[in-house]
């Protein structure tokens, strides 16, 4: 066995190669994000503008298929991100749901789909939203109110009614939606329901940003753009948009084999091996800042919560590990993302024991650190993004044939 | 990357060597009968573990031992605790024969080593004593030097395998110094010295725990293993090597545990349907999933440290606590969903009951190392995770 994730030589000289050509275009006037709710619009067109320096090099979306602007690099992938991880920032640089859909589009599109969608999506110049979860749609995803009829006037045309909730990111709107919808009122569950890659500015179509404390999940730990990518929520309503039947995604009546082949990728926790930075800074201020090492020296009960939240810490990597070890690491599934919500919440309550009211306050360098801990207390609390930890333990437990 | 979990070829051939072995030597009822004996073992099971090469496994080719790594001995050990088949497989096989390589000048090795490879010789650690610790101001029992022999006084309480070992390893004071780990010394006690005597503690889940009283035992020098009042880093450095492999063998527990109980879940039927189908049940099983997961990349990322050389002594430490702390949260989950047949001594989660408790301790429980992290923690020397 080997627990290495150090590079190879092949990798290490492409991370050379990725080095030189971050530090040659690194934009100067990029701020480095914590916040997402704080990124203003100027902000976000620096980071998009540096996504499509990315993308053009196909940078953006490493992994993807070559031929439809992804970097086919397979393996070179996490050299990538390592690079940009050390910058402290991480991919995709802006909010963006490509990832999601661009395996759905792949796995059901047809030919002209996908080289009309792909290309721009991962090379950064379209931006996509996922469109599933509804005000009564939430963990049951198979319960989709927003109809997409068929028009009676011209059958090539669906009509779209119903709303969306709890989806997509700021500074709105996107390029396109990519959109799960109730295409037939008779049909059984599961035989009812079509998928759209779609344009997003057709007309009918409201985005109304919600009023949300910034949330986001316990990604935020691992990367800035973890927290843009959850922070802020949008409902989206449709009235009577109609959308040409060429932007069906997958048959009429596939819509849940397509959400699946996405739910294989958003549930899966990925294959990337983790290194939760919040931890590391945690432990950094229980060995040198003076306001938490007398906390520690005073009160031994604390140091059970700073164990506990190590030992979080390192199931979380080893998990994460096992993902990413192929074969000989077994059963993966949702069960690593499972653990990190779950424990989430327990790790929150632990941190902000073992620092104080220091843990609530979001405030520079004076305070703690840069405030990142604020962060990881609203993050403790979400959830739901992603999917719930219960949804998740339903997945599991299919896969382990709990009593079948 | 270079990230491989897989075992290798010879890594495959111990598992299902050992895998093939228990299903073949050591059936159910087997395991059963040798968890109520004092050694865990036979003559005629002990003679063919040797003849599998399993008792020389770490012990190097230049000792008559087989030189694997310490990670394959995880390997053969996570297999041999999916039974879980008793006996002094650890204790003697790696706990022993790691503190005679540590411990032990070369004439010993010499003599010891290949002894222990055949079967010949059988080891215990004579450590832990009624004020229960793993740490060096833990040890009371003394060793007092007269003429060229040494008499050795004390209580050594929570003996493991006491009664299936020929030789004792008795951790015992030489000298009292400043520092607590000074004058600590370890000597090769034949168990059937005159003034060592040896009573198995009761108890269901207790297993093979022992009380060694040492009433003045009169042993010749020669019997000090490696150099007077220098025992104790040797006898850490032995630990500190073994304990993942006593992890691994609870992984493979857990594992075993994980398996039977997802079998009964399929079978067992209540309310109309088979109980797996319940999300308190499965919440359950998944829980056990996390648990023995993290006990076994734990156990295996701690042997490959120690196998590479990299600093591994946390990585120790947090494969003690998942491990310990995962075997026992297994079989409590597991004993919920299996219920009343849970209870009968010959169901095999039973087997794992008392294994998981009469191991928790051993090499010190999860809150022992959990305040070794904690000053590791908390110390400014120490690199960040």
């Amino acid at each position: 066995m080997n627990f290495s994730i150090e590079l190879t030589p092949e990798q290490k000289n492409f991370g050379k190669e990725v080095s030189a050509w971050l530090d040659e275009n690194w934009p100067a006037d990029m701020e480095p994000i914590r916040d997402a709710q704080k990124m203003t619009r100027e902000q976000f067109q620096v980071r998009r503008k540096f996504a499509q320096k990315l993308g053009a090099k196909g940078w953006l979306f490493p992994g993807h298929p070559q031929e439809y602007g992804g970097g086919g690099l397979g393996h070179l992938t996490p050299v990538i991100q390592e690079e940009l991880a050390s910058r402290g920032e991480s991919l995709p640089i802006v909010t963006d749901w490509t990832n999601l859909a661009a395996p759905a589009i792949l796995a059901r599109g047809t030919e002209e789909q996908k080289k009309r969608f792909l290309p721009p999506m991962l090379t950064g110049n379209s931006m996509t939203w996922q469109l599933m979860t509804e005000p009564d749609t939430g963990t049951d995803v198979a319960n989709q109110q927003t109809n997409a009829l068929r028009s009676s006037r011209d059958g090539e045309y669906f009509v779209i009614n119903g709303s969306k909730t709890f989806v997509g990111g700021i500074h709105p709107p996107p390029d396109q939606f990519y959109l799960l919808t109730r295409s037939d009122l008779e049909a059984p569950r599961h035989e009812n329901l079509s998928s759209f890659i779609m344009p997003a500015n057709l007309p009918g179509i409201t985005i109304q940003p919600l009023d949300l404390f910034p949330l986001s999940t316990m990604a935020a730990a691992y990367g800035p753009t973890g927290a843009t990518m959850e922070a802020i929520k949008n409902s989206v309503f449709f009235d009577d948009v109609r959308v040409h039947e060429s932007y069906l995604l997958g048959e009429e009546g596939e819509g849940w084999q397509v959400t699946m082949a996405t739910f294989a990728v958003e549930h899966g926790g990925g294959a990337n091996i983790i290194r939760n930075r919040m931890s590391e800074r945690f432990f950094d201020q229980c060995r040198n800042n003076p306001h938490i090492t007398t906390r520690l020296r005073e009160n031994p009960h604390l140091l059970d919560k700073l164990v506990d939240v190590y030992l979080y810490t390192q199931t979380e990597r080893l998990l994460s590990i096992r993902n990413a070890g192929g074969k000989g690491g077994g059963y993966g599934g949702p069960h690593f993302a499972m653990f990190s919500k779950v424990f989430g919440s327990k790790y929150g309550a632990d941190l902000a024991e073992v620092l104080g009211p220091y843990a609530f306050i979001d405030e520079g360098e004076e305070r703690l650190d840069d405030g990142i801990f604020e962060v990881g207390q609203r993050n403790s609390i979400a959830k739901a993004p992603g999917g719930t930890p219960e949804a998740m333990k339903i997945q599991i437990a299919r896969a382990l044939q709990i009593g079948r | 990357m270079t990230l491989d979990l897989e075992l290798n070829e010879s890594e495959v051939l111990l598992r299902n060597a050992a895998l093939d072995f228990l299903r073949r030597d050591t059936p159910k009822l087997v395991v059963q009968g040798l968890l109520d004996t004092d050694t865990g073992t036979t003559d005629e099971l002990w003679q063919k573990a040797a003849d599998m090469g399993w008792l020389g496994i770490i012990i190097p080719q230049e000792y008559g031992g087989s030189g694997y790594p310490l990670t394959s001995a995880g390997v053969l050990f996570e297999a041999l605790g999916t039974a879980p088949l008793p006996g002094p497989h650890f204790s003697s096989t790696i706990l022993g024969s790691l503190v005679v390589l540590h411990a032990g000048n070369e004439g010993q090795k010499l003599e010891l080593l290949p002894a222990l490879a055949r079967g010949e010789e059988t080891l215990a650690l004579a450590m832990t004593e009624p004020n229960y610790g793993w740490d060096p101001a833990s040890i009371e029992t003394t060793a007092t030097s007269s003429g060229g022999e040494f008499a050795l006084n004390g209580t050594k309480t929570f003996t493991m395998d006491a009664l299936a070992a020929s030789k004792l390893i008795v951790v015992a004071r030489t000298a009292s110094g400043s520092e607590q780990d000074a004058g600590i010394s370890l000597f090769l006690v034949d168990r059937e010295s005159e003034g060592v005597s040896v009573r198995r503690l009761p108890g269901f889940l207790s297993g093979r725990t022992f009380e060694v009283e040492l009433d003045g035992v009169k042993v010749p020098r020669s019997t000090l293993l490696g150099q007077e009042n220098m025992g104790w880093a040797p006898l850490q450095q032995a630990i500190t090597e073994a304990t993942p492999i006593l992890c691994t063998y609870k992984a493979g527990g857990c594992q075993a545990v994980i398996e039977m109980t997802l079998n009964y879940s399929r079978i067992r039927v209540q309310f109309g349907q088979a109980i797996g189908r319940f999300q308190r049940v499965q919440d359950m099983i998944i829980d056990m999933v996390t648990h023995s997961d993290a006990a076994k990349w734990a156990s295996y990322e701690a042997l490959w440290k120690l196998d590479t050389g990299q600093p591994a002594i946390e990585s120790v430490h947090t494969a003690k606590v998942l491990a310990s702390q995962g075997y026992w949260e297994v079989v409590t989950l597991g004993h919920q969903v299996f219920s009343g047949v849970g209870y009968s001594r010959e169901s095999p989660i039973s087997f794992h009951t008392r294994t998981s408790r009469s191991l928790h301790h051993y090499l010190g429980e999860p809150s022992h190392h959990r305040q070794e992290l904690a000053r590791m923690l908390v110390s400014p020397e120490v690199s960040a995770v």
